[in-house]
C-alpha cells in the first residue's frame, strides 16, 4: 500500500525515453526503486515499534547523550521521532488507501446503482458532509483510544464521503466512452468493466484525491494524538507534540515540539509537491 | 423557483435534523462503551466522598445510567427535547449553563478572527497574484504554503511562545484576569487583550486559505481586459488593489465563508487548549479527560447544532446572492 502511490509516476516516465536515453532512464529507475525500497523497508520495520524507554534524565536539553533532548519521563526525543515517523506515515497512507477504496465503492454505487441506491448514497454523503468530521472523530476516539488499525478505519469512515461526489462525476464522464459501451455489449461483468475500463482512465485524478487524503489523515492523526486520544502505546507525531503542552513557559517546549512539528510539516509539504499542484490550492482548501 | 423552494428548504432541514440525530446517537452510544465505569472513576478521583452502595445507585440514576440501553436513550432524547442537557458532575453545574458560557467565549474568538483573516488573507493573495514571478510574490507563496503545512496547535504554541513568553506583550492564557476589574471599560480592554493571541492563532489557518483563493482569483483577473486596461493607464497602488481587484474578489470570498465556519470550529478546539481559553473546545477537552459523559455529549451536540444552523443560514444567503447574480 505504502509504495503504491509513487508507482504510477515511475511507469509513466519510462516509456517516454527514446532508445538513446534508455540507460540513464534505467539507472534513474533503479536509483528511484532503490531509494523507494529503502524507504519502504525502513517504514515497515519501524511500524509498531514500542515507545522509547523511559529514564532518569528528564527534560534534558539537546546534547551529546540525547541529540534532540528528552521529555518529562526521560524518553529520548530522537528515539521517539524514529518510532513515531513510520507509524504516522503508515497511518496516513493506509487511511488514504482505505478512504479511496470506500470512495470508489460509493462513487460506483452512486453512478451505476439503481435509482434508490443512487439517491440513498448521495443523501448519506450530503448528511455526512454537513458535519465537521472532527466532531465525530473526537467522540469516537475519546471512547476507543484507537490503535493503528482502528485509527485507519476511523479516519477512512470519517473521510470517504468527501470524495464520493468527485469520483461519481469522474465515473459518469467515463461511462459515456465508446470503448466501455462496447465492452458492456460484449457482456463483461461490472467488476471487469470497472477494473479494466472505468478506473484506469481516471487513475491520475484518483491519485490526486488519494494524496489529498494522505494530507488530511496525517493532520487529523496528529490532532488526535495532540489531544491524547490515540493509544499511548502507539508513538505518533501528535502524541509527541502533546508532551510540549505542559512546558510552554520553559525552554523545553522547543525541543519537545519542534522535531515532530517540523517532520510533520516536511511530510505534508512533500505530499503537496507529489500531488503536483505548485499553488497548493486544493490541498489548502481540503484542510478546511 | 417558487415551486421548488419549499421542498428544497424542507430537504435542507431534514438533512440537518438527520445529521444532528447521528451526533446524538453517537454521543449517546459510544461513551457507554468507554473502558472504565464513570461512577467508579468519579469515586476514584478526588471527588470520592466515601459513597455507600445506595448513594452510588442514586448517582448512577442522576447521571442517566440507570435502566436498559433503550430506556436510557429514550429518556435522554426526551430530556434533550425539553432543553435539559443533564448535569455536569465535574463542574457541579447544569451542562446547558457550562456550554452556554463556553460558547460565548468561543464566539468572541471566532468573531475577532473574522476581520483578521478577511483583511490579511486577500491582501497577501492580491500582492502575490499581481507579481507572481517577483521575489515578493514567490516568497509569499512559499511562506504561506509552509504555514499551511503547520498544524494549528503548533502555530498556537509558536505564537504563544513568541508574543507571551519571549516578548511578554500578551497574557499566557485565560479569558480575563482572575479578579476582573470593576470598571467595565477596563474589563473589556482586558478581555480583548486576552483574546488577541488566540484570535490571531485562529485566523492563521484561514489566512492561508483566503491567500490561495485570492491569489488564484487575482491571477485570473489580471488577464481580464478591464484590469489590463487599468494597469496600462498607470493605475496602481491601493486604487488598483481595492477598487479593481478586491471589489471583484468579494463574491468569490463570500461564497467560501460557509466552508470557513466548520473549519474554524475544528481549529478553535486546539487553539483554546493551548491558550487555556475557557471556550467550547477546552470544555470538550476537559470533559474527555474527566470522563464527564453528560458534558461531553451536551457540548458536542450544542456545537453541532450551532454549526448546522449557521451553515444553513450561510448556505441560504449564498444561494440568494448567487440567484441575484
Amino acid at each position: 500500500m505504502v509504495c503504491s502511490v509513487p508507482a504510477p509516476g515511475r511507469q509513466r516516465n519510462s516509456p517516454k525515453r527514446g532508445p538513446a536515453g534508455r540507460r540513464p532512464a534505467l539507472r534513474r529507475l533503479l536509483g528511484r526503486g532503490l531509494g523507494l525500497a529503502i524507504a519502504v523497508v525502513l517504514l515497515v520495520s519501524g511500524i509498531g515499534l514500542p515507545p522509547p524507554a523511559t529514564g532518569p534524565d528528564i527534560l534534558m536539553a539537546p546534547g551529546f547523550a540525547h541529540p534532540l533532548g528528552t521529555n518529562d519521563i526521560g524518553q529520548d526525543v530522537l528515539a521517539g521521532l524514529l518510532a513515531a515517523t513510520p507509524n504516522s506515515i503508515a497511518i496516513a497512507f493506509l487511511a488514504a488507501a482505505a478512504t479511496l477504496a470506500l470512495a470508489i465503492l460509493g462513487g460506483l454505487a452512486a453512478a451505476c446503482g439503481g435509482r434508490i441506491v443512487q439517491a440513498l448514497v448521495l443523501r448519506l454523503v450530503d448528511i455526512l458532509q454537513i458535519l465537521p468530521s472532527i466532531l465525530i472523530l473526537l467522540v469516537v476516539a475519546a471512547s476507543l483510544e484507537p490503535g493503528l488499525v482502528t485509527l485507519v478505519l476511523l479516519l477512512a469512515l470519517t473521510n470517504w464521503h468527501d470524495d464520493v461526489r468527485v469520483v461519481r462525476a469522474l465515473i459518469l464522464r467515463e461511462l459515456t466512452r465508446e470503448s466501455l459501451q462496447q465492452a458492456r455489449l460484449v457482456g463483461y461483468g461490472w467488476f471487469y468493466l470497472s477494473v479494466r475500463h472505468l478506473l484506469p482512465p481516471i487513475a491520475p485524478e484518483l491519485r490526486a484525491l488519494a494524496l489529498e487524503s494522505v494530507r488530511r489523515a496525517a493532520l487529523k492523526t496528529a490532532g488526535l494524538g495532540f489531544l491524547g486520544l490515540v493509544d499511548p502505546q502507539l508513538p505518533t507525531w501528535g502524541g509527541m507534540m502533546q508532551d510540549a503542552l505542559g512546558h510552554l513557559t520553559t525552554p523545553a517546549w522547543a525541543w519537545l515540539m519542534l522535531p515532530p512539528a517540523v517532520t510533520l510539516a516536511l511530510f505534508l509539504l512533500t505530499i503537496q509537491r507529489l500531488s503536483g499542484d505548485p499553488s497548493g490550492r486544493t490541498a489548502a482548501e481540503a484542510e478546511a | 423557483m417558487a415551486a421548488g423552494f419549499p421542498s428544497r428548504a424542507g430537504r435542507m432541514v431534514l438533512d440537518r435534523a438527520l445529521a444532528l440525530l447521528l451526533v446524538v446517537a453517537l454521543g449517546f452510544l459510544l461513551p457507554r462503551f468507554m473502558p472504565g465505569d464513570p461512577v467508579e472513576l468519579q469515586r476514584a478521583s478526588d471527588l470520592d466522598l466515601g459513597l455507600a452502595a445506595a448513594q452510588r445507585e442514586t448517582l448512577r440514576q442522576e447521571m442517566g445510567l440507570g435502566g436498559s440501553l433503550g430506556e436510557q436513550f429514550l429518556t435522554y432524547c426526551a430530556a434533550l427535547l425539553s432543553g435539559d442537557l443533564g448535569f455536569s458532575v465535574a463542574h457541579a453545574a447544569p451542562v446547558s449553563q457550562v456550554v452556554a458560557g463556553a460558547l460565548a467565549w468561543t464566539s468572541l474568538l471566532v468573531l475577532l478572527a473574522f476581520p483578521i483573516y478577511l483583511l490579511i488573507g486577500p491582501w497577501l493573495g492580491i500582492e502575490s497574484g499581481l507579481a507572481p514571478e517577483r521575489p515578493l510574490g514567490r516568497g509569499l507563496l512559499v511562506g504561506l504554503s509552509a504555514l499551511g503545512s503547520v498544524p494549528p496547535y503548533a502555530v498556537s504554541i509558536l505564537l504563544l511562545w513568541l508574543l507571551a513568553v519571549a516578548v511578554p506583550l500578551f497574557p499566557l492564557g485565560g479569558a480575563e484576569a482572575l479578579l476582573p476589574p470593576a470598571d467595565p471599560l477596563v474589563r473589556i480592554a482586558g478581555v480583548l487583550h486576552h483574546a488577541a493571541l488566540p484570535a490571531l492563532a485562529l485566523a492563521t489557518h484561514e489566512i492561508v486559505r483566503f491567500f490561495f483563493l485570492s491569489r488564484g482569483a487575482t491571477l485570473a483577473l489580471s488577464l481580464r481586459p478591464f484590469v489590463i486596461n487599468a494597469r496600462a493607464r498607470g493605475i496602481a497602488g491601493w486604487r488598483l488593489r481595492v477598487t479593481y481587484l478586491a471589489r471583484s474578489l468579494a463574491p468569490v470570498l463570500a461564497g467560501r465563508l460557509g466552508d470557513t465556519l466548520a473549519g474554524q470550529f475544528s481549529v478553535v478546539l486546539f487553539v483554546e487548549i493551548v491558550f487555556s481559553y475557557p471556550g467550547i473546545g477546552l470544555v470538550i477537552h476537559e470533559a474527555i479527560r474527566a470522563r464527564d459523559l453528560a458534558l461531553l455529549q451536551g457540548a458536542v451536540i450544542c456545537l453541532a447544532a450551532a454549526i448546522l444552523v449557521l451553515n444553513a443560514l450561510l448556505d441560504g444567503l449564498a444561494g440568494r446572492l448567487a440567484r441575484r447574480g
